[in-house]
């Protein structure tokens, strides 16, 4: 549908982005990513046709862009830029007519065809309701669905987007995105968007086109991409942070402490909140025994936290019991995060009642059942609260108060 | 649909409302003056009746002023239109962005200058002419003036700059001339229809009546330039040649309009306003046309007034316009990036 061949995209001659070589099909999604001032926007320009390639060819539907006419240009490829409009009091319904210039005569008057496809325009990305509203009382996100079912009236095959949902709110990005997938998909065009967001990137489009520095870093799916280590590389904080291939996100690592230290005992994706939150606290931890992949052992992983694991689908083996006994018994305090007990995980409720025995001080989190505990807390607050008083006073045993209340709680 | 249906009823109230206003200052003007002339009277005399004094001053005079300021007016209302839509600005004005003293500048030579060598200056077609070629330079200029800069504020203060620089040249080649051309020259100078006549106004009339046509086609062009001009060329508009067209579509009929009665000072900018005020809408389908009823009304109220303020003395018709211009531009000024086209 529209393809690029050894592309270079800049302005008065000077290349921001070169040798760009891309295909993207009727009904494919298309996401660019990549830093700021790598040469997206010039990059989108060019195979819009706002500007002239330095070097290569932009074509559409198998014509070149450079030989068609401006209406006919208008009729493929519709764009939707990052400035913002102003276009006084028109309203969205006018707005998004304002698509069908290349369509009209000479005035510029409606005709029925004219009009429905304006409907149609409006239906797709949802705002019919809006159509007699003036543009400038909308939202943000409002005004980008309009500024899209503008570019969507000029009955584009392509239709090219420059950091559509940067401005938005989360819910209305990927309420965006979303939008635009099925638009994709149900009109059968081809779609190109940069975007910003990783992570929604990597869950939206069929084809990812990364670029650094003046060049194409990678052409694939985002399959081949994460697989490839794409993301890590793209998104490289050193210490502090790194992608986790496998959640699709990136999280922040604990810095490196000397002091206060827990053990966490968890399994089937409860303990993720729970590294989070000490990630957060500044609180280095290990955990066991958990199961490989596990989503706890790709969080905790990624959290930069010891993990100690059984192999998948295998019954915790008495070595890895005792290895995590060792390492949670030099521990400042554990904490037993209450997870489904079966065969094959049976050994951590014997973890914990081996680490009560031996006076680690120990919370509960949640209702699993032990024959004694430090604590017990139904909330990730409250846990939270406890660490604090604990962290405090330089990792020795848990406050009386803490044990009086939690042991209320829990009788 | 339902909006729409209330939009389209109010426009055609508001119309209707503009029509009779400006029958009625029309009405007046002809009636009104240094002898004063029974509205009936003068209706009647319009059509070759009354007597025969009346029938003078109304046909020789006050009509031609009447028709003279009430297309002048509509096309300084068009014309601001078309250039707030250019310019992306909400102040645009041909006497602010300094177009109407660019055609004052090369009236000014052409009728002061020009007979120190030897030539026929201020024969009608030469004064358009140069006023043209003024008008149009001056457009130019600002155009790429507002392609560098992008604040509103800017371009319009390099406007006002290049107006006090065209008044500059103007006054300098003032002194060079003889008393009689002064005299005449610097009324003029001040924006008035009172040197309206019919030897003078019959080019104008078809030339306005073009213009109004020409800038009323552009009207799908300047609703895509609402969205900026990267967009509009995204939607099949040909950039170039639309400036090239729009620039000489504003800038041609106040060439005319200031070769009839002088710069007259923010028409352009209020019509356009006052016009998207009453009919709640950017569409230039309708703000052409509406800004060219309010522009005739305002400017021909204006005439009237600067007729009968002061009377027996006459004042520039900019010294009225400006009495509500004015204060229109503090107000958008203050608004700040104006909200309106």
């Amino acid at each position: 549908m529209i393809g690029a061949e050894g592309v270079a995209a800049g302005y008065r001659g000077q290349p921001v982005l070169e040798d760009v070589a891309l295909q993207v099909r009727e009904g494919e999604f298309t996401a660019v990513i990549g830093p700021n001032a790598s040469g997206k926007t010039t990059l989108l320009k060019t195979l819009a046709g706002l500007l002239k390639p330095l070097k290569g060819v932009v074509y559409v539907d198998g014509r070149r862009v450079s030989e068609m006419d401006v209406g006919e240009l208008a009729r493929s490829v519709g764009v939707v830029l990052t400035e913002n409009v102003r276009p006084g009091l028109l309203t969205v319904q006018e707005v998004v007519a304002l698509g069908r210039y290349p369509y009209t005569g000479l005035t510029g008057r409606l005709k029925a065809g004219d009009r429905a496809e304006v409907l149609e325009a409006l239906g797709d990305v949802g705002i019919q309701h809006l159509a007699d509203k003036p543009y400038k009382v909308l939202s943000d996100g409002q005004r980008q669905k309009v500024m899209v079912a503008r570019a969507l009236a000029q009955k584009p095959k392509v239709l090219i987007l420059d950091e559509p949902v940067t401005y938005l709110d989360p819910k209305a990005r990927v309420e965006l995105l979303l939008k635009l997938r099925r638009i994709c998909r149900q009109r059968k065009i081809a779609v190109i968007a940069s975007l910003h967001e990783i992570e929604l990137a990597l869950r939206v489009a069929d084809r990812l086109l990364v670029v650094t520095a003046g060049r194409v870093e990678a052409y694939d799916s985002p399959e081949e991409f994460v697989e490839d280590g794409g993301p890590v590389e793209l998104y490289e904080f050193g210490e502090d942070a790194g992608f986790c291939a496998e959640t699709l996100t990136v999280e922040v690592r604990p810095q490196p402490s000397e002091g206060f230290k827990v053990f966490v005992i968890a399994g089937a994706g409860r303990g993720a909140p729970v590294y989070r939150m000490l990630t957060r606290l500044n609180i280095p931890f290990a955990t066991g025994v958990l199961h490989e992949g596990d989503l706890d052992y790709f969080v905790a992983k990624s959290l930069g936290g010891k993990v100690i694991a059984e192999k998948a689908f295998h019954q915790i083996s008495l070595e890895k019991l005792e290895q995590a006994l060792a390492t949670a018994s030099k521990a400042d305090a554990a904490i037993y995060v209450s997870h489904p007990a079966g065969p094959i995980n049976a050994a951590n409720t014997v973890l914990a009642e081996k680490l009560i025995e031996k006076s680690v001080p120990t919370i509960v989190y949640g209702d699993a059942a032990v024959k004694a505990c430090w604590a017990r807390v139904e909330r990730l607050r409250e846990l939270e609260d406890i660490l604090k008083q604990v962290a405090k006073q330089e990792g020795r045993g848990i406050p009386k108060t803490y044990l009086i209340q939690a042991g209320q709680k829990s009788s | 649909m339902i909006v729409e249906q209330r939009h389209r009823a109010r426009r055609g109230a508001v119309a209707a409302g503009l029509t009779a206003a400006v029958a009625a200052v029309f009405t007046a003007s002809i009636a009104l003056g240094s002898s004063a002339v029974q509205p009936a009277e003068a209706l009647h005399a319009l059509f070759g009746g009354g007597s025969e004094t009346a029938n003078t001053i109304v046909n020789t005079v006050r009509f031609p002023r009447a028709l003279a300021a009430l297309m002048c007016g509509a096309a300084l209302g068009v014309s601001g239109a078309l250039l707030q839509t250019l310019f992306r600005n909400p102040m645009a004005d041909p006497y602010i962005l300094g177009v109407s003293s660019g055609s004052v500048l090369a009236i000014g030579v052409a009728l002061l200058a020009a007979p120190l060598l030897g030539l026929a200056p201020d024969s009608i077609p030469s004064l358009y002419t140069a006023a043209f070629i003024g008008a149009l330079a001056v457009t130019l200029l600002m155009t790429s003036v507002s392609g560098i800069v992008r604040s509103v504020t800017t371009v319009l203060v390099v406007g006002v700059m290049l107006g006090y620089l065209s008044y500059a040249a103007t006054s300098m080649l003032a002194v060079l001339a003889d008393i009689e051309r002064i005299r005449a020259f610097t009324y003029w100078v001040f924006g008035s229809f009172s040197g309206s006549r019919w030897s003078l106004l019959t080019p104008a009339i078809p030339a306005l009546a073009a213009s109004l046509i020409l800038i009323a086609l552009l009207a799908k062009q300047l609703n895509a330039l609402l969205l900026g001009e990267e967009y509009a060329r995204s939607m099949g508009m040909r950039i170039g040649a639309v400036r090239v067209l729009a620039v000489a579509a504003a800038a041609f009929p106040v060439s005319v309009v200031t070769t009839v009665a002088g710069p007259i000072g923010f028409i352009g900018l209020s019509a356009p306003y006052l016009a998207r005020q009453l009919t709640q809408t950017s569409d230039h389908h309708t703000t052409i046309p509406y800004s060219a009823l309010v522009g005739a009304l305002l400017t021909a109220s204006a005439d009237l007034a600067a007729r009968m303020l002061l009377r027996p003395v006459e004042l520039p018709v900019t010294a009225v316009t400006a009495l509500f211009g004015s204060p229109l531009i503090i107000y958008l000024l203050l608004k700040g990036r104006g909200v309106f086209y």
